[in-house]
């Protein structure tokens, strides 16, 4: 998969393109706005990121003659401003996707992996990672032989992790996705950790491997490993 | 002619009008006054002379005209003498009459954005020079609370941006001062994202609070059920209290629609509802009420703490300010969630406001019924 990224503040160009090597994308990073648009008509990317204030070239007016041309290539816009305009204006433009600086990693590399997903049927009914098995229809979990009783809230977080599995998941990515708060003025956190504690209790109980790990100032992922 | 008029100073402008009716009234009084007395002469001299046959009755009617063309000369040549020394002294006592003002002009001139705490002297305080200098005393007044208030904020505020980014310095620092082990090197990163976090929030919650000031939130307000939102929050918040082992109970037992941005609304909620959860004692009861009257939507929220003592009651909705300190920075709290609450309220045309007894303290957020 190629990504390009347009981005002209270096560090965080070097930052994303290092985390997405890691995922395993072809990352191709262009530094002012002239650059990004050269290479995103020259090229064939599957997905662009493109910040939105470059010198040169705004990241509005590539996103707008690229779509001019028919480059249907998915673009996923970063900005600095989290005005109502600038989100709408660029949605509007064509864009897929947008986050709002500063972002976490976790949520970027999420929401690439949903746009690069895009068109394949998602349609499943049944979630498994390790011996933990949702059922989404019944909505029912299993872990090994135990049946698990869960809130719809827990089930609901539960889904979320998993679908993400092996990936890092925010506590803003939670707030937004599971309790449809888009808001981060919103106080969730709480909520989210004590609701998350709850949920853990249940599936990792004492004695099996951990399924659900925390890790510190990021978020949560569920991966097997370490206890 | 017009260019004169609206540029010369009102002392002028009252001299010019000042003459102007001054003379229109001294022609009448001279014309007047001038007829006047040529009648008189005349039925004087028509008169039948008594005694004896007057011989010079027609050399007594030129001298009589002739005094009459003295008296309009008099008349003519003192109108205008008598006017401009009017005049003058009318200027005299405008100006006089005026120099407070120009005083006043000069005084409030004097009083700058870092002179706010002065005023102006106000000589009597029950004329109009009085008055209007009280007016802009009154206004300077509220001028040097909102500048204080911005003051204050703006040194509260970059005092909470400070605490996370030298907290993330300090991790740095010592994290590179000296060999650690790969568990450490986790350990101080994930402590710099969670201070990361902490700045973010801030941010993001004085944007927003910006945007509030300056009326610049956009709404997409719709008709909900204040009864229904109020038991989503309670729903959501619901594991917070139930880790303190308090009960939220919530009676809202008919459907009040509101008219109001939902998202927004909602934070204003969530944040008066979480605040009672923190400041609640453990094992309590938090109520929470949705009614309506005749014209208003109300959403109350009591918990059963202490209370608010009243030197705090004033000042709980501003910006960053903590009762507690030591306390709320333990809860994580940002001091800034009532603010919030008030902003949110705001926009969408509601009231927010405390009401705190000796037993418990009550949010009441009244919004417009839809």
């Amino acid at each position: 998969m190629r990504v390009l990224i347009v981005e002209d503040e270096r560090k965080l160009a070097e930052v994303l393109a290092s985390a997405l090597r890691a995922e395993h994308y072809d990352v191709v990073v262009a530094a002012t706005g002239e650059d990004g648009f050269y290479r995103a008509n020259a090229e064939i990317f599957d997905l662009v990121v493109l910040d939105l204030m470059l010198p040169g070239r705004s990241g509005l007016e590539i996103l707008q003659t690229l779509r001019q041309r028919r480059i249907e290539t998915p673009v996923l816009i970063l900005t600095a401003r989290d005005g109502l305009d600038d989100r709408v204006l660029g949605l509007d433009l064509g864009a897929d996707d947008y986050l709002v600086k500063p972002f976490a990693l976790p949520e970027l590399l999420a929401r690439i992996r949903a746009l690069l997903r895009r068109g394949r049927p998602s349609e499943v009914f049944r979630l498994k990672f390790a011996d933990l098995e949702l059922d989404l229809v019944a909505r029912r979990v299993v872990r090994g032989e135990r049946l698990i009783d869960l809130t719809a809230r827990e089930f609901e977080l539960l889904e979320y992790l998993v679908r993400h599995q092996g990936h890092l998941v925010s506590r803003e990515m939670l707030a937004r996705d599971v309790w449809k708060e888009p808001r981060r003025a919103t106080p969730l956190d709480n909520v989210i950790d004590v609701q998350m504690a709850r949920l853990r209790r249940k599936i990792d109980p004492e004695g099996v491997p951990r399924l659900i790990q925390t890790v510190r100032g990021v978020g949560f992922v569920v991966r097997e490993g370490e206890p | 002619m017009r260019r004169w008029w609206t540029t010369a100073s009102i002392r002028v402008r009252l001299t010019a009008w000042y003459a102007a009716v001054l003379t229109l009234l001294l022609l009448l009084y001279a014309t007047a006054t001038f007829f006047a007395v040529r009648h008189e002469f005349h039925e004087q001299l028509e008169q039948p002379a008594t005694g004896s046959e007057d011989p010079s009755h027609a050399t007594a009617e030129e001298r009589v005209e002739e005094q009459l063309d003295e008296v309009l000369l008099v008349l003519i040549l003192g109108l205008p003498v008598t006017v401009v020394a009017a005049g003058f002294g009318g200027y005299l006592l405008a100006r006089r009459a005026l120099a407070p003002i120009d005083q006043l002009a000069a005084d409030a001139r004097r009083i700058t954005a870092d002179r706010l705490h002065e005023r102006l002297t106000v000589s009597n305080a029950h004329d109009e020079i009085g008055r209007l200098a009280a007016v802009i005393n009154e206004t300077f007044a509220r001028l040097e609370a909102s500048f204080d208030q911005l003051r204050r904020f703006t040194a509260d505020a970059s005092h909470e941006l400070r605490t996370p980014l030298s907290v993330i310095r300090g991790i740095g620092e010592f994290g590179l001062g000296a060999t650690r082990t790969p568990r450490e090197y986790k350990d101080a990163i994930g402590s710099m994202l969670e201070e990361v976090d902490r700045l973010t929030r801030l941010v993001d919650t004085l944007l927003r609070l910006a945007r509030g000031d300056a009326g610049t939130v956009r709404l997409t307000r719709e008709v909900i059920d204040l009864a229904d939102l109020a038991r989503e929050v309670a729903a959501a918040l619901g594991v917070l209290a139930e880790d303190r082992r308090q009960r939220i109970h919530v009676d809202a037992p008919e459907r009040v629609p509101v008219l109001a941005d939902r998202l927004v609304l909602r934070e204003a909620i969530t944040n008066v509802v979480d605040n009672a959860i923190k400041y609640g004692p453990a094992a309590s009861v938090i109520h929470i009420r949705v009614a309506r009257d005749l014209r208003q939507a109300v959403f109350t929220v009591t918990d059963e703490g202490p209370g608010i003592a009243a030197e705090h009651r004033g000042r709980i909705f501003d910006r960053f300010y903590r009762i507690d300190e030591a306390r709320s920075r333990e809860m994580g709290g940002t001091g800034l969630g009532l603010a919030i609450a008030k902003s949110a309220v705001e926009a969408n045309a509601g009231n927010i406001s405390l009401e705190s007894t000796g037993a418990g303290s009550t949010f009441r957020i009244t919004l417009p019924r839809a």
